[in-house]
């Protein structure tokens, strides 16, 4: 059992804890009057969580401490958390800290698997959630295709595609990574049909025979996806995940094929020629594969800017350009997966911006962080003929695409892509150096210029899994990614106060491996 | 009966308007606009109209041209308690829900100090036999989720439910293989909706609309069956279909080519057309399953939460023992699965995994929804508004035949619906109702379907029924 070794509660925390999240909220939005009032703060953390703890706070020995414990026991009678953390305290978690119900206080840089934008509790946030709008979104859940609000399509326009990447000015709407997944896998197998189809109608045998899952009107298309990569664990995206055994075993899965993702030596600048070799052999053998099915088989390849679940594996523009040569010349669509890139973290609101595609991406699917899923596009033709065919009864959810509009708008507001690209640099020079000084317990430092979606790799899995417990121990919750890394996922207002807060854990925590 | 003086709707929604407004044609120029702008950014053209939620009330949803329509479809059967429901409204400004929506938690990992009770009111409302629950986002995730369940309960069957993997599963998985990728079915029924997922479509059977150009998994399908009306002049004849299509059922499941984990079924085949089925044949699936080794899955995505006169439709079958899963979604606001056997909850974690599983703000709605729904009683009012409706329709059918045949829903609530002799006559009877106020959905390629609120009361039926002898009479 590990101990706590981050200080007691403090009298001023315990007074903070029972001022109410309302409150919590209006403090902060004084301070965002201020704020318009020409008064700069440098500290968006600052300005959201007036309150936001200084660093970590330990009550218990242990975390998951006594209390976290038995709520857990009795939830376990019915929902499975056998995955669980600890229990959490909403109520009491704060910008860039997460409480747990034994009153632990805990620098978060995991997020909800990455999916926290502004911090926990976000006053903006707030507003837009006590939103008549809001109100009416939840309880009068429209059937968004066949009745849609009158207000939409500009919820949309300032909010989720004001944010469209480069290239792109459509959206479809989902409800998680996987569904936006696998809808644009749907557009992608739908519009290659229709091409191979030309302007016909379906033919009698393809009525006929989709009724019965059989080809030609259920034909044997494909995606294409890469090793290591994830993708969700729906059928179709869990076709398309490689990431782990666990996630797919005993699931029946599409005979879809995967090509290769570069496996890149770090530090990157002592190993560019090797590097470069890699990408090329991986191009390689993709159009190796592609040229081994006929041609219009292969719907779509996706991939992700990093392989995030995968174990945060990085490529260089050079070789999603060429991802992009390859696909045009064969005339297969690329699908690019932002779910856990997407959404400011990696110093560019998307991820692929970082390449400069000479071609932008013809989808570019998207959750998690934006809280509201699904996928862009830009080609009319990705949205089938027929109506009714990219469809199901709620198409999205238009509560979320609320709470998009306003994650965007303040993104914007505090430019906090360009902060957490600042930040990111900083961390990750700060990780480097820290990392020299305790040679072979971390390792592949990985992120550089790349905002705050840093990874790194521990020894092997034991010292790494170790090494995350330690972490919760000295007061961050932190996760893994792939099989022996640790994955930096952190908020968008992660300051570098709160870097130091996480480097100073770190330097002890490694002192200790 | 005797009304109370102040019924349930007039309660939550003393403003509700008496009659529907018809100003505009349909469409109306404002909601071309609408309709034309959100078109370009979001694909639009299944829209009926452009809403204007705001002033929706109760049964009656209002256009951006002001036509206020009654509204006996309901976001496509979701729409439990009417529009802006006061008890609704009130939930969604609680700080719990502010919470819910601002926090979102990735469930499997962090649950918040309030998830155990925000689970406990979705247990309070579930179906007889079952205590656990797993939560998905949509009706196609919750059956999708309930798939993958069943084939790891098959897997685990095979391989002792605490027994490791072996290094071919795990390597062959990787290559989507078997046998760690194994070939495994769930079946299903013609004309079967289960939602338009890569999985979920597979075992949809519905239109060919809905599947067209998606590869999909070779599962089977048997034969829902087709009875004749009225059922009491075809007895004879509706048992002898049961007959046959169990017995295609059992021939699946002994002779297809690869074990079938689970059965499928819908207790109203919905979007397929409105199909019952009787008692006995769902016990005699129970009984089929049980005897090959398969689960049982109910999708109540369309028909639970009260419609029918029962919170739960297959209710009214008194299956025994209960299904192994079933699913919701839609009117519940909250999907995923119920459950009882704690080895249809896989043997390690993260198997039955993904960022959010689940999302508490809609949970937080559908305990509250199954609050309102057992404190008013409403599944017993629905059957109460059914039976009113019911004879009325029939007399309509009996005066109208060409235009009301196989009325279906007898002792089913609310949940009716009837058939046209084709596409053309029942699509121009729907665009027609609209010009009487009323906005009605259809099922299948001839059929028209009642898919009203759970606070759609006698004088709403009134004036259904109304609507619907104006149309027909004008044909
Ligand atoms: C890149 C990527 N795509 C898709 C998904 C699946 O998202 P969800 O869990 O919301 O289905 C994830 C989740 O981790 C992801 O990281
Ligand atoms: C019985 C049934 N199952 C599943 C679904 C799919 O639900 P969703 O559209 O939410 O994916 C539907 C939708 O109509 C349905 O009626």
């Amino acid at each position: 059992m590990l101990s706590a070794r981050f200080s007691r509660v403090s009298p001023t925390l315990a007074a903070f804890r029972t001022v109410s999240k309302t409150k919590q909220a209006k403090s902060a939005t004084a301070g965002a009057i201020a704020y318009r009032k020409g008064i700069r703060y440098n500290s968006t953390a600052a300005l959201y969580y007036p309150n936001e703890p200084k660093k970590p706070q330990a009550v218990t020995d242990s975390i998951p401490g006594p209390v976290s414990v038995e709520l857990n026991e009795v939830l376990g009678e019915v929902f499975d958390n056998r995955a669980s953390y600890f229990v959490t305290d909403y109520d009491n978690s704060i910008g860039n800290y997460i409480s747990d119900k034994d009153g632990n206080q805990l620098l978060d840089v995991y997020c909800q698997i990455s999916s926290i934008p502004l911090g926990y509790n976000n006053p903006e946030l707030f507003k837009t959630a006590q939103s008549k709008e809001m109100a009416s979104a939840l309880i009068n859940r429209p059937a968004l295709a066949c009745f849609p609000p009158a207000e939409y399509a500009n919820i949309l326009k300032e909010g989720i595609l004001a944010a469209a990447p480069p290239g792109t000015d459509k959206v479809w709407t989902a409800l998680s990574g996987s569904c936006a997944n696998e809808t644009a896998y749907k557009a992608a197998f739908m519009y290659l049909a229709a091409k191979k189809r030309g302007s016909l109608d379906f033919s009698d045998e393809e009525l006929t025979s989709v009724m019965n899952n059989e080809a030609p009107g259920s034909p044997e298309t494909v995606i294409l996806s890469f090793d290591k990569g994830f993708h969700g664990r729906l059928f179709g995206s869990l076709s398309t995940t490689r990431s782990k055994a666990l996630h797919k075993l005993d699931i029946p899965a599409f005979k879809w094929p995967k090509a290769p993702f570069p496996a890149l030596k770090y530090p990157l600048n002592e190993h560019s020629r090797e590097n470069a070799e890699e990408e090329a052999r991986c191009l390689a053998e993709f159009e190796e594969i592609i040229c081994q099915y006929p041609p219009h088989t292969i719907a779509a390849i996706i991939v992700e800017p990093v392989q995030s679940e995968g174990g945060d594996n990085h490529a260089s523009s050079v070789f999603f350009q060429g991802l992009r040569d390859i696909t045009i010349k064969y005339d297969i669509l690329m699908i690019v997966d932002e779910v856990q890139t997407g959404v400011g973290a990696s110093g560019k609101f998307w991820a692929h911006e970082h390449w400069n595609l000479t071609t932008p991406p013809d989808m570019v699917t998207f959750s998690k962080k934006f809280q509201a899923a699904g996928f862009y596009y830009s080609n009319p033709n990705l949205q089938p003929k027929q109506a009714y065919r990219q469809f199901n009864t709620w198409c999205g959810d238009p509560s979320k695409a609320l709470i998009a509009r306003t994650i965007y708008q303040e993104v914007v507001k505090n430019d906090l892509v360009t902060k957490t690209a600042s930040v990111g640099d900083y961390l990750y020079k700060e990780l480097d150096s820290l990392f020299k000084r305790h040679p072979g317990k971390a390792k592949n430092l990985r992120g550089e210029d790349y905002g705050t979606f840093i990874a790194f790799d521990c020894a092997n899995p034991t010292k790494r899994n170790e090494f995350l417990l330690r972490m919760r121990g000295a007061g961050i919750n932190i996760g893994g990614c792939g099989d022996f890394s640790v994955r930096l996922r952190p908020t968008l207002v992660f300051e570098k106060s709160h870097a130091a807060v996480l480097l100073s854990a770190m330097e002890t925590t490694l002192q200790e491996l | 009966m005797p009304h109370p003086t102040i019924s349930v709707c007039e309660g939550y929604f003393p403003e509700e308007p008496v009659a529907p407004v018809v100003v505009t044609s349909s469409p109306g120029p404002k909601l071309k606009k609408a309709a034309d702008a959100l078109n370009k950014v979001f694909d639009s053209r299944a829209a009926y109209f452009v809403a204007d939620y705001a002033k929706s009330q109760g049964n009656y949803i209002v256009d951006v041209d002001g036509n206020s329509y009654l509204d006996v479809y309901a976001q496509i059967a979701s729409i439990p308690l009417g529009y802006n429901n006061p008890k609704l409204v009130e939930v969604a400004k609680s700080d719990k829900m502010t919470s819910a929506i601002i926090n979102r938690p990735a469930l499997g990992n962090f649950p918040g100090a309030d998830t155990e009770e925000i689970i406990a009111e979705l247990l309070k409302v579930a179906p007889k036999g079952q205590d656990k629950v797993w939560s998905g986002l949509s009706g196609a995730d919750a059956n999708e989720l309930a798939f993958k369940a069943a084939f790891m309960w098959y897997q685990s069957k095979k391989r002792g439910y605490s027994s490791g993997f072996s290094t071919e599963e795990t390597e062959s998985v990787m290559k989507n293989q078997a046998p760690g990728s194994p070939e495994l079915a769930i079946m299903s029924f013609e004309r079967a909706f289960h939602g338009r997922l890569f999985a979920s479509a597979s075992t949809t059977c519905s239109k060919p609309i809905h599947k067209l150009d998606l590869p999909s998994f070779n599962w089977p399908k048997a034969e829902f069956p087709s009875y004749k009306y009225p059922l009491e002049a075809n007895v004879a004849a509706n048992q002898e279909e049961d007959r046959r299509c169990l017995a295609i059922v059992e021939n699946l499941l002994k002779t297809w080519a690869v074990p079938i984990a689970a059965v499928l079924i819908e207790p109203i085949q919905s979007e397929g057309g409105d199909n019952h089925a009787s008692n006995e044949f769902f016990q005699g699936l129970r009984d089929v399953t049980l005897k090959y080794g398969s689960l049982l899955i109910v999708d109540e995505v369309q028909t639970g939460v009260g419609a029918t006169g029962t919170f739960w439709a297959h209710e009214h079958f008194n299956m025994s023992p209960p299904p192994d899963m079933v699913t919701f979604s839609k009117k519940f606001q909250s999907a995923g699965y119920y459950f009882h056997d704690p080895e249809i909850i896989p043997n390690q974690p993260y198997r039955q995994f993904n960022t959010w599983c689940g999302d508490p703000a809609r949970m937080i709605l559908a305990g509250a929804i199954g609050k309102e729904v057992v404190d008013k009683d409403l599944a017993k009012q629905a059957a109460r508004v059914g039976n009113y409706l019911y004879p009325k329709l029939e007399a309509l059918a009996g005066k109208y035949p060409a235009y009301m045949a196989d009325l279906r829903g007898k002792n089913r609530a609310t949940f009716i619906a009837w058939s046209f002799k084709d596409a053309s006559l029942r699509n121009k009877f729907l665009a027609d109702m609209k010009t009487v106020g009323i906005n009605v959905g259809g099922c299948a390629e001839d059929s028209v379907r009642l898919r009203p609120t759970l606070v759609f009361e006698e004088k709403h039926a009134d004036i259904l029924v109304a609507g619907i002898e104006k149309i027909l009479s004008s044909y």
